[in-house]
C-alpha cells in the first residue's frame, strides 16, 4: 500500500552498512545532511529550537573542511553566509521564526542576487518571541511569502528524523541548481525529539554543485541566464571572471537600471526558473487506498498523525488514502490533484490556528471538498484526526 | 603601467563639489599604488550616494548590498576565502554615515573577527540621497532636514567604538587631506579589518545649511572631539590566522553513538512512558538511557522532552515511546506507564492533563513524598529520591519499572550504562540495586 514517490531519486540506501541504531534528533541530522551534501560555510546565531543544528555545525564542520563560525545576530549570520556564498562555498544556516523575521531582508538580497543559500527554520509557538520550546507550523506562509513580489521560495518540510537528513540534501541540491534561497522548514518537535535511526538506511543524494562559467573567450555577463528557466552560470567572486552583482533591478551585465525590458525580464526569470522545475522539485510520501472516499494531506511533524490516523482508519475498514507533502514550495500540485482524485473529501490537517497551508489548496481541490483540521499549543493528535473525519 | 580600477574619464555620478569624488578617486590612486590584481579585489557597496560608487569600477569584482550590510556580506566573503582558500580576496566596502549606524553591529563584529577586508566610511553628516535627513553622525548645532533648527544629540565617534571593538587599523582624515590616498592604502595593506572614516562635504545640503567649507572640516572634526590621523596601525592574528592554530588543537571526541542491538525485547504493542521530575536532575538523560537500552533491545525509540525556557530550574519530562515497528505520532494520547520523581514533575503532568488519560491497565511508580490525585490505576511507591539521590531518581525509577515489568532485559540498561559510564557504571550500578526488587 505504502508507495514513496520521489520524482529526483536520491541514491538507494547502503544495505550493506550494518543495521545499528543511532539515538538522534531531527536537528542534528539537519547537520549531517548539509554535511552530505558539501555544505562548506555555516554562520548561526543561537535560538531554541534550532540551536541544535549550529552547535553540531560548530562541531563537525571544520572536519568536513569548511567553516562554521557564531554571528552576533540572525541579519549578520545569513549575511555572512551569502557573502560566502558569492565566494563559492554551499553555506547554510538555522534558525527560528523570530531570527527568521531578521533574516528575510537578506533572503530577498539573495532571491535577486540569484545567491544559493539553505535557511533551516525550526519553528516555535509565534507570533513574537512566542513559546520557545513549544513547537507549531505557523511559519508555514512567512517562511513562503517574505519576498516583495511572492517569488517562489522552495521549503521542504521534513517531520522525521530521517527525512531531516534526506530533505536538507534536496534543499542543497536545489539551492545550487537553481541559484536560490531554500528553507528547510521543520519545527521543534522535528527537530529536538530524539528517533532511533538506523544510519545504513539513510538515502543519500549526489552532490550538486552550481554550473560554472566555462570561460573559452565569452566574456563573464553575471546575470545572463540560457534561458527564462535556468539560472546564469556562477563566478566566485576573487575568482578571474569578474562578476558584478547588485541585489537593485539590473540588466545582464548586473548594471542598475530602471525598467528596461532585460530588466524586466530578468525579473520575470527569477520566478520561471522555479516554476520551470516545480514538478522535478515535488517530493511526497503517499499511502493510497484504492476506491478511496477520503484524502488526508499534512506536512511536518503534523502529518506523522495523519499518517497514524489514516492508518488507523484503514484497519477499521475505511479507505482513505494518506499523502505526505515533503516539498510545500512549489506547491506539487500534480500529485495532490492524483492523490485527491475521486475523493469526495480532502482533509489537510496542520498545526496552526486558521489552516494556512490549507487556503492555498482550495483552488486546487475546491472548497467544497476541504475539511481543515488544526490546532495550535500541541501537536495534533491521531485522535482528533479520527474526530475531524467523523465529523466531515 | 600597472592595473587600472575606475573607469577612465568616468563621469561621477555626484553633485558638484561633492567629496564623494574626492575619495574615489583616492582609493584608485591607492590601489594602483598597491597594484591589487583586480580579480582579487572586491568592491562592496550599498544603499546612499556612496553606493553609487561600483559603477565607477571597470576592473574589480562590484557587489551591491542592502543598506549597511555591505561589512557583513564583504566580511562572509572573507572570513570564507581567508579560511578555505588562499585568502587573496580583499574586500573593500564603500558605506556612507547611515549605512555605518544601520550596520553598525556588522562593523564591531568584523572588527572584532579581524577578517582581512577593508571599510571606508564616507561622512557627511546626514543622509545625502534622500534630502539631506540628519544621522548618528550629525554634530551638534548641524542644521539638516530633519533637524533645521540645528541637532541638539552629539555625534558617534566611530573610532571610539571601533578601537574598543579591537579594530586593528583606524584612521579618520578629511576629503581634502592631500596624504587621504596614502592612508586608504596603508588601511588596504594592513592585514586584517581595517577602518577609514572620511569627514567629507555634502554640497546639496551640509554646504547649503551650515557655514561649511572644505577649510572648516577640521574645525568641526575639533569640535565634535574627533581625533585626526592614524589612531591605530597595529599587528592582531586575522581570523584566518587564528583559525589555523585552533585547527592544530586536538579534534573532539565522537559521541558515543552507534547502538549494537544485542539483546531482544518481546513488545507487542508499542508503549508510551512518561518520566516526570526537576530540570537539572538528570530526567532527559536518564530517559535517554532508557531509550538506548530499548535500542541495544531492538526496539525502536522516539523520545520528545520538554523543559521550560529555562534550562535548570521547573520541571523536565521525557515522553518516550518504544515500539517493535516505525513509529509514527510521537506524542503520547493515553500513557502506559508514568514515572513521577519530583513534585515539579507531578505539577506539569497535572497541567497538562496527563492524569486524566490515566486507564486502569496504567502504571504509575512514584517517589514516596510526591503527592498524586486519586489515579483510577496501580500507583506504586518508591523512596526514588530519599534512597538514590535527586540525580538518579530518574534512573531509580526505570530501573524499578523494568525490574517489575521486565519489558527489557535489564542487561541492556546495564549495557547502556557501561557504555556511557565506562568503569564509573558499576558504582551507578551498586546505588540503584535497591529498586531491582519490587515495591
Amino acid at each position: 500500500m505504502s508507495a514513496l514517490e520521489r520524482n529526483a531519486a536520491p541514491e538507494s540506501p547502503d544495505a550493506s552498512r550494518e543495521s545499528r541504531f543511532q539515538l538522534i534528533s531531527g536537528n542534528r541530522l539537519v547537520a549531517q545532511g548539509a554535511l552530505e551534501a558539501g555544505c562548506r560555510f555555516f554562520s548561526g546565531y543561537p535560538i531554541t529550537p534550532s540551536s541544535e543544528i549550529y552547535e553540531t555545525m560548530i562541531a563537525e564542520l571544520p572536519a568536513a573542511g569548511g567553516l562554521s563560525l557564531a554571528a552576533p545576530d540572525e541579519i549578520t549570520a545569513l549575511a555572512y553566509c551569502v557573502g560566502a556564498s558569492l565566494a563559492g562555498y554551499k553555506s547554510m544556516t538555522a534558525t527560528s521564526g523570530p531570527g527568521w523575521c531578521l533574516m528575510i531582508e537578506t533572503v530577498q538580497y539573495a532571491v535577486m542576487t540569484e545567491t544559493p543559500v539553505v535557511i533551516a527554520l525550526v519553528q516555535r509557538l509565534g507570533p513574537s518571541t512566542g513559546g520557545a520550546t513549544q513547537g507549531g507550523q505557523g511559519d508555514v506562509l512567512l517562511a513562503e511569502f517574505c519576498t516583495s513580489g511572492g517569488y517562489t521560495l522552495p521549503v521542504f518540510a521534513p517531520a522525521t528524523a530521517r527525512q531531516c537528513y534526506e530533505v536538507t540534501q534536496a534543499a542543497f541540491h536545489w539551492a545550487e541548481q537553481l541559484r536560490t534561497p531554500v528553507v528547510v522548514l521543520s519545527d521543534k518537535e522535528v527537530g529536538m525529539t530524539l528517533e532511533s535511526v538506523n544510519p545504513g538506511s539513510l538515502a543519500r543524494w549526489p552532490q550538486t554543485e552550481r554550473k560554472p562559467f566555462a570561460a573559452g573567450g565569452r566574456r563573464f555577463l553575471t546575470y545572463a541566464s540560457p534561458c527564462l528557466e535556468e539560472p546564469p552560470e556562477f563566478a566566485a567572486v576573487g575568482g578571474a571572471a569578474r562578476v558584478v552583482a547588485t541585489g537593485s533591478a539590473h540588466d545582464q551585465a548586473g548594471r542598475l537600471r530602471k525598467n528596461a525590458p532585460e530588466v524586466i525580464e530578468l525579473l520575470i526569470h527569477l520566478q520561471a526558473k522555479i516554476a520551470a522545475h516545480a514538478g522535478e522539485m515535488a517530493l511526497v510520501e503517499e499511502e493510497r487506498a484504492t476506491g478511496a472516499d477520503t484524502l488526508v494531506i499534512s506536512y511536518g511533524i503534523s502529518s506523522r498523525a495523519a499518517r497514524a490516523a489514516c492508518r488507523r482508519m484503514r484497519s477499521a475498514g475505511r479507505q482513505v488514502s494518506f499523502l505526505q507533502l515533503l516539498t510545500l514550495f512549489p506547491i506539487p500540485a500534480a500529485s495532490i490533484r492524483r492523490a485527491a482524485e475521486g475523493c469526495s473529501r480532502v482533509l489537510v490537517v496542520e498545526e496552526n490556528l486558521t489552516g494556512l497551508y490549507a487556503g492555498l489548496l482550495e483552488p486546487l481541490v475546491g472548497a467544497d471538498r476541504l475539511v481543515r483540521v488544526n490546532g495550535i499549543g500541541h501537536m495534533i493528535t491521531p485522535g482528533e484526526i479520527l474526530a475531524a473525519a467523523e465529523a466531515a | 603601467m600597472g592595473a587600472t580600477y575606475l573607469t577612465p574619464g568616468g563621469a561621477l555620478p555626484y553633485c558638484k563639489g561633492c567629496s564623494h569624488g574626492l575619495v574615489l578617486r583616492a582609493l584608485g590612486q591607492a590601489l594602483e599604488r598597491l597594484a591589487v590584481p583586480p580579480e582579487d579585489l572586491a568592491i562592496v557597496t550599498d544603499i546612499g550616494c556612496v553606493g553609487l560608487a561600483d559603477a565607477q569600477f571597470s576592473t574589480p569584482h562590484t557587489i551591491h548590498t542592502t543598506h549597511g550590510r555591505s561589512t557583513a556580506f564583504a566580511a562572509g566573503m572573507a572570513l570564507a576565502d581567508g579560511t578555505l582558500a588562499q585568502g587573496r580576496l580583499k574586500p573593500v566596502v564603500m558605506i556612507g554615515d547611515g549605512g555605518a549606524m544601520i550596520g553598525l553591529g556588522h562593523l564591531v563584529n568584523a572588527a572584532l573577527l579581524n577578517p582581512n577586508m577593508t571599510v571606508l566610511v564616507h561622512n557627511n553628516f546626514l543622509f545625502g540621497m534622500t534630502g539631506g535627513q540628519n544621522s548618528a553622525f550629525t554634530p551638534e548645532d548641524f542644521v539638516t532636514s530633519t533637524t533645521p533648527t540645528g541637532s541638539t544629540t552629539p555625534p558617534l565617534d566611530l573610532g571610539q567604538l571601533l578601537l574598543a571593538s579591537r579594530a586593528p587599523f583606524f584612521a579618520r582624515k578629511l576629503a581634502t587631506d592631500r596624504d587621504l590616498a596614502e592612508v586608504i592604502a596603508r588601511a588596504i595593506a594592513h592585514p586584517g579589518f581595517a577602518v577609514v572614516e572620511i569627514l567629507e562635504l555634502c554640497t546639496a545640503y551640509a554646504t547649503r545649511w551650515n557655514p561649511l567649507t572644505g577649510a572648516e572640516l577640521k574645525n568641526l572634526a575639533d569640535r565634535a572631539g574627533y581625533e585626526l590621523g592614524i589612531l591605530r596601525a597595529a599587528a592582531r592574528p586575522t581570523f584566518a590566522d587564528s583559525q589555523r592554530r585552533q585547527a592544530l588543537r586536538a579534534p573532539r571526541a565522537s559521541e558515543w553513538g552507534v547502538i549494537p542491538g544485542e539483546f531482544s525485547a518481546q513488545l507487542r504493542e508499542p508503549l508510551g512512558l512518561v518520566l516526570a521530575g526537576t530540570a537539572g536532575e538528570h530526567v532527559q538523560s536518564a530517559a535517554s538511557l532508557l531509550a538506548r537500552a530499548a535500542m541495544r533491545a531492538g526496539l525502536q525509540v522516539t523520545q520528545k522532552n520538554d523543559n521550560p525556557v529555562t534550562q535548570g530550574t521547573g520541571f523536565s519530562v521525557s515522553e518516550l515511546i518504544l515500539s517493535a515497528e516505525e513509529i509514527l505520532f510521537t506524542g503520547i494520547e493515553e500513557p502506559d506507564t508514568l514515572l513521577v520523581v519530583s513534585e515539579d514533575g507531578a505539577r506539569e503532568l497535572e497541567r497538562n492533563a496527563v492524569f486524566t488519560q490515566v486507564r486502569p491497565e496504567t502504571l504509575v511508580l512514584a517517589d514516596l513524598k510526591v503527592p498524586l490525585p486519586d489515579l483510577p490505576c496501580q500507583v506504586l511507591r518508591y523512596p526514588f529520591r530519599s534512597a538514590a539521590g535527586a540525580k538518579l531518581a530518574g534512573l531509580a525509577a526505570i530501573v524499578a519499572w523494568l525490574s517489575l515489568t521486565s519489558v527489557l532485559p535489564l542487561e541492556a540498561l546495564w549495557a547502556t550504562l557501561e557504555a556511557r559510564f565506562g568503569t564509573e557504571a558499576a558504582a551507578t550500578r551498586a546505588k540503584l540495586s535497591p529498586f531491582l526488587e519490587a515495591a
